[in-house]
């Protein structure tokens, strides 16, 4: 495997790309994802204007989604370049603001990558910026909370598991429905295109979406062990004086925070 | 850099105001989009396909850049084939050839547009124009600056990820899990001490929040906007000659 095989415009990805939705569904799936997207920015613009420092972060966030979803993952199939970043993303960085990360990563990657359309690129964000991220939130609080007794180790990992795998599944299962109701089947209407189309991705993505998890889960390892203190600003790990679970977006804030504080004491 | 980057920064046609060239693949998109595929979808391939030429783009990563998409689309389109939920389970679906074969053909015009644009248009050319539109200041920041910090990102990925192979981090596929693992790691540590870095170094020069950059002026000639737009309407008005005609 060379350095470009390793990364590079690459094999199959849940990206619909262009014209491949009637302009009314890729209006529509444009408009499914707006509030998402409008609330994620509303959110960035009062954090920013409150906090410019912020900006630099969320930039260098935005950056590594790019690049995470840019990698590609050893699969079944050789290699494939997947959204890594959706579940990891929303881990990090929370759901609200992974919609305006996840959509300016889908823009770059439709301009820079090809992956994904412009026309469709409601769409893919409604697949891979909302419903994937709010998954994997979803599903990395409720292993969190089960888990809740287990040993701090175990617990992340099963969680950040739980969390890149029902991603991955998610995305694949929203994309699914968007292709079914643009192309339904003649004689099973939605539901049968449904089928056909979950059948050939979940060939594909079932495998995927375990690797991405490992990866997911390796990622995070590897984070707890060089990079605690970040992890438990942004509310990942459990810090020994717990910190209410509401901090959200704050994490960006409480990490340049502290960096002028350092800045001062120096 | 990308390749379709890096293409779009050698083109032919990089002079010329992004307007100008959204005035052009915007119109064969909405031809492609709008119109029936036959001939629509055929005529907006010619026309893609002739664009392309004139502006030079490489036709060898052309095609390499339309493979993914092209594979998206073919695996999208050949369901339409079969039906389901009929007396047999899986059955041959009437017409489904002449369907698949629009939607194909739709989605791959489509693709070409996009493409054309793409490799014409530098990403940096769009953005110093997205400063003067409507959406939030805080916003249009954060997509520059995601854009300035992606590239070396992106340069440091290849460089960890070629220093992992060449110590056959991607030998196995167990190896392949750990090393895609630790680059996934590294490049979060990375991007963070960078943004850290870069702030400090801003605020040292009296950083006010904003990060202005020059942008070379290209004036939109209402001659090349016209240019530009004169493909896809001659597309649509031979596409609705032929429907009118038949």
């Amino acid at each position: 495997m060379t350095v470009h095989e390793v990364l590079e415009i690459g094999p199959p990805h849940m990206h619909i790309p262009e014209g491949l939705l009637p302009p009314l569904h890729a209006a529509a799936w444009t408009a499914a994802a707006a509030p998402f997207v409008v609330h994620g920015v509303r959110s960035l613009t009062r954090e920013v204007r409150a906090n410019p420092d912020t900006k630099l972060l969320l930039g260098a966030a935005g950056a590594f989604c790019f690049v995470l979803s840019a990698l590609k993952i050893p699969s079944a199939t050789g290699t494939s370049s997947h959204p890594v970043g959706v579940g990891l993303g929303a881990v990090l960085f929370r759901p609200p603001v992974m919609a305006v990360l996840g959509t300016i990563t889908l823009l770059f990657q439709a301009l820079l990558l090809a992956h994904g359309g412009l026309s469709t690129l409601g769409a893919n964000a409604f697949s891979l910026a909302v419903v994937g991220p709010w998954v994997a939130y979803g599903a990395f609080r409720l292993v969190r909370s089960l888990t809740a007794r287990s040993s701090e180790g175990l617990s992340l990992s099963a969680s950040v598991f739980a969390a890149a795998f029902s991603a991955s599944l998610g995305t694949y299962t929203v994309t699914s429905l968007q292709l079914a109701l643009a192309h339904p089947d003649p004689e099973g209407g939605i539901v049968g295109a449904f089928v056909k189309y979950a059948t050939i991705f979940s060939l594909t993505q079932i495998p995927i979406a375990v690797i991405e998890g490992l990866i997911t889960v390796a990622v995070v390892r590897i984070l707890t062990s060089v990079s605690r203190g970040d992890l438990v600003r942004l509310g990942v790990l459990r810090p020994s004086a717990a910190p209410p679970s509401g901090t959200r977006t704050a994490t960006t804030t409480a990490t340049t925070a502290e960096d002028r504080e350092k800045g001062s004491t120096e | 850099m990308t390749p379709i980057d890096t293409a779009a920064y050698r083109s032919r046609w990089r002079r010329y105001h992004p307007a100008v060239k959204g005035v052009l693949c915007g119109g064969l998109l909405a031809c492609a989009l709008l119109l029936p595929p036959w001939p629509g979808a055929a005529l907006v391939a010619v026309a893609t396909l002739a664009a392309a030429t004139a502006a030079r783009v490489p036709p060898g990563l052309l095609v390499r850049v339309a493979a993914a998409p092209l594979l998206f689309v073919v695996t999208s389109a050949a369901p339409l084939l079969v039906t389901v939920g009929g007396p047999e389970t899986l059955a041959w679906a009437e017409g489904g050839a002449a369907r698949a074969a629009e939607v194909a053909a739709r989605a791959s015009a489509a693709v070409g547009t996009q493409l054309l644009f793409v490799l014409t248009t530098p990403v940096a050319d769009l953005l110093a124009r997205l400063a003067r539109t409507r959406l939030p200041t805080a916003l249009v920041e954060v997509v520059a600056l995601t854009y300035q910090m992606l590239m070396v990102l992106l340069r440091t990925a290849q460089r960890v990820a070629s220093g992992q192979a060449g110590r056959l981090g991607y030998h196995s596929r167990r190896a392949g899990v750990r090393s895609a693992g630790a680059l996934g790691g590294v490049l979060f540590v990375r991007s963070l001490d960078r943004a850290r870095r870069l702030q400090e170094g801003l605020a040292c020069r009296g950083y006010t929040g904003r990060l202005t950059v020059l942008v070379a002026e290209q004036p939109v000639r209402p001659v090349e906007l016209a240019a530009a737009a004169a493909p896809p309407l001659l597309v649509a008005a031979l596409s609705l000659a032929h429907a009118a005609l038949l």
